[in-house]
């Protein structure tokens, strides 16, 4: 010590310098050190984190209905086998929610990366840099999820209570019979697991951790800046493969369904893998769709926008993939839906209003679910516009208009966007009609002797709703990126053409 | 190290008119409550190099900014043969870069998906012109920049001095009456620089164009045929 004195402060600095790197909550302090974009990035990070966890809760509560809980308005609720519907809607609704979560943690990164190159440059290793953004994101995640959890609670104990109504019974011979007493519209009694939310809010934090980390594997930080890991070519023929083993295997297995008894675990996993091989196929193919079409159009077209747009497509297939991949999984599963839906009224009584009313609420869920997923493609479009945003201005400096490049930007999107919705739709639709059928038995009465028959009905493929579907789901895609439009005109002042690298 | 000294050719002034193509009269710019501009005035004549230089922070650049358009002053005028240009629209502005100014920036102007060729076409296509025509005249100017080997290379696949000269020659296509070029080199090395400097200074002359060169550097600044030097936000002085 005394001989450190003796020669200057140096040698104690260094040493300290050399003492096992920073700790845990002086890198917290440099996640949560950023600036104006790093602020929204947490903050919609926690609120998305706080929305998923609220969901799942609610689908939670859902699937630990006991015995003595109720009776609830709803026959959604109150029917034990309609429930699991209820939880695959909440479920659905995850999805896009999810995703918003994964998607928010990478607004304003770019700025955040060149951040951390900085941090790079004084001295921190490539592992603390990306434990500063894990912390961050894991905290926001974290406060979101907890946040969540308070409001799920407390919004429960507000909405907890009892009306009289009617609520329906299954006797034991199958047939139902509607009672008159005191009935919960929500499952607010329904006491979920201290664990359970536990293990949910540490699913939340951690896959967001997990998707930060992921994200960041694509990015080198240097202490001279941060460049972009270039995506591989898509994988074409892999993806056609992947989508068409899916899709068909999808069609064989709820073909060989409607004959076996008894299989169901089998057949749900089954259809489960199936699912996510057609989904993989489809997001990986929609690059590959982009690619494709940018490589027909490149070399060809005269127009500035559409070659813009078609080499966009080109150097970065997957941006466009991953602003639509949670608008092309709604719309997949939304047409399987409309397909069940089908199948269940042409088998009902046509007074009979249950089915209908059920997959009403399913139709309300699949249009929250699209608009949440669009909203994801308001995220991506707006950081493709930030990030691109000094070559945009000196386009516009030299004289591009404006209209051009927004042009751009929405065919970059939406070309590839159309053929995939149209697929996602078709398989959705082929895989219920191969699990339900194209036929379904029906009551009938047969008016000369009154007796009740069955008969065998078609299942009509509902066009028109398929149609309104993919056609709503386009539309709302394409007021959404326009939206995003609004940025251009602050990413192209002259200002941006000497923001940092 | 006579890196950026240019050539007895390169340097040479015979056949400039003195009829100014480009004035600027009293011109003010503030960004919000930082005065930028302070009343300068100025004239750029056709066919000459101008050079513009001052330390940082001066005004230079926003001067140039100013006489492309790119800013509408907050006072005083810029005209461009004879056309009040400070008064008209964002659109019409942006017009008149697509048609009669080209713009060369440091770096960051070249659309990094699109090939050479493409990048230099994109003014043409703009203008209305078809994808073949467009695409002959820009291999052209990539020959004349000595770039033409690198038509089908992308931006990140170019080194800074080649990505430099295909700007160039991007801002050149239309062949335009008056190029603005704010900092060409400073973000080259003296060799690269040198090349930019020297190609695009014989190019400027052989078409006729006026060039407005925005730099602090004194090597960059004489292959100008006048310099004008501008000091917090205004004219200090000028030199031929």
């Amino acid at each position: 010590m005394t001989a450190a004195l003796s020669t200057g402060h140096a040698p104690a600095a260094r040493a300290a310098a050399g003492s096992g790197g920073p700790s845990s909550v002086e890198l917290l302090r440099l996640a949560a050190s950023g600036g104006r974009s790093d602020r929204l990035r947490i903050s919609l990070t926690a609120a998305a984190s706080a929305l998923a966890t609220v969901v799942l809760l609610a689908g939670a509560a859902v699937a630990f209905i006991s015995e003595g809980d109720g009776p609830y308005g709803p026959d959604v609720l109150d029917q034990p086998g309609l429930r699991p519907g209820v939880m695959i809607a909440m479920l659905m609704l995850c999805v896009p929610i999810l995703v918003f979560v994964g998607l928010c943690t990478r607004v304003g990164a770019p700025a955040r990366d060149r951040r951390l190159a900085m941090f790079r440059m004084a001295g921190a290793t490539p592992a603390e840099t990306t434990r500063i953004a894990a912390y961050e994101t894991g905290l926001a995640a974290f406060i979101g999820s907890a946040l969540g959890t308070a409001i799920f609670f407390v919004g429960r104990t507000l909405l907890d209570s009892t009306k009289p109504g009617e609520f329906t019974t299954e006797l034991s011979d199958g047939a139902r019979s509607v009672t008159e007493g005191l009935v919960r519209s929500l499952p607010t009694d329904a006491s979920i697991p201290v664990l359970a939310v536990l293990a949910l809010i540490l699913l939340i934090s951690g896959g967001s951790v997990a998707m930060s980390t992921i994200a960041l594997r694509k990015v080198r930080i240097s202490p001279f800046g941060v460049t972009r890991n270039t995506t591989a070519k898509p994988l074409r023929k892999t993806s056609a493969l992947m989508f068409l083993g899916g899709t068909v295997g999808l069609m064989v297995l709820g073909l060989a369904a409607q004959t076996a008894q008894g299989m169901i675990l089998p057949v749900a996993l089954g259809a489960f893998v199936l699912f996510v091989l057609a989904v993989v196929g489809l997001l990986t193919g929609s690059a590959a769709i982009s690619s494709a079409v940018g490589h027909r159009l490149a070399p060809r077209v005269g127009r500035p926008d559409l070659l813009i747009a078609a080499r966009r497509m080109i150097a970065a297939p997957y941006a466009a993939s991953r602003a639509t991949a949670s608008v092309l999984l709604a719309v997949m599963i939304g047409a399987a839906i409309q397909g069940v839906r089908a199948n269940f009224l042409a088998g009902a009584d046509s007074t009979d209003t249950f089915y209908a009313d059920t997959f009403r609420l399913l139709d309300m869920v699949l249009i929250v679910a699209i608009v949440l997923s669009a909203a994801n493609m308001l995220v991506t479009s707006a950081e493709a516009i930030v990030e691109r945003r000094r070559t945009l201005a000196a386009l516009q400096a030299s004289g591009t208009p404006r209209p051009v490049l927004a042009r751009a930007i929405m065919m970059e999107t939406l070309v590839p966007l159309v053929p995939s919705v149209l697929l996602a739709g078709t398989s959705g639709m082929l895989a219920a009609r191969a699990f339900f059928g194209s036929s379904v038995e029906r009551n009938v009465f047969i008016e000369t002797d009154g007796a009740q028959q069955f008969a065998v009905v078609g299942v009509p493929v509902p066009w028109e709703r398929l149609a309104v579907l993919c056609g709503a789901t386009i539309a709302i895609s394409i007021a959404i990126t326009a939206v995003s439009l609004v940025l251009l005109g602050r990413s192209t002042r002259v200002a941006e053409m000497r923001a940092a690298v | 190290m006579n890196d950026l000294i240019p050539s007895p050719s390169v340097r040479a002034t015979e056949g400039r008119s003195t009829h100014a193509v480009l004035s600027a009269r009293s011109v003010v710019y503030s960004y919000a409550q930082a005065p930028a501009l302070k009343g300068i005035s100025m004239e750029l004549h056709r066919g000459e190099i101008l050079a513009i230089t001052g330390p940082s922070g001066s005004g230079k650049s926003t001067l140039m900014l100013c006489l492309a358009g790119i800013l509408a002053p907050d006072a005083g005028d810029v005209t461009y043969d004879g056309r009040q240009i400070s008064a008209e629209s964002e659109a019409q502005r942006s017009r008149l870069r697509r048609t009669e100014f080209g713009v060369l920036f440091q770096f960051g102007q070249l659309v990094p998906e699109l090939t050479a060729v493409e990048n230099v076409a994109l003014p043409l296509l703009l203008a209305g012109r078809k994808r073949r025509a467009a695409v002959t005249a820009a291999t052209n100017w990539l020959d004349r920049f000595g770039v033409a080997d690198l038509a089908l290379s992308r931006p990140p696949e170019m080194s800074g001095g080649q990505g430099q000269r295909v700007a160039a020659a991007r801002a050149m296509v239309t062949e335009p009456a008056v190029l603005f070029a704010d900092e060409p080199t400073g973000a080259l090395d003296a060799l690269s620089g040198e090349q930019v400097m020297t190609q695009m200074v014989r190019v400027a002359r052989e078409a006729g164009t006026s060039v407005v060169v925005i730099t602090h550097d004194a090597k960059v600044a004489a292959y100008g045929d006048r310099e004008i030097i501008v000091c917090d936000g205004m004219l200090e002085s000028s030199r031929s």
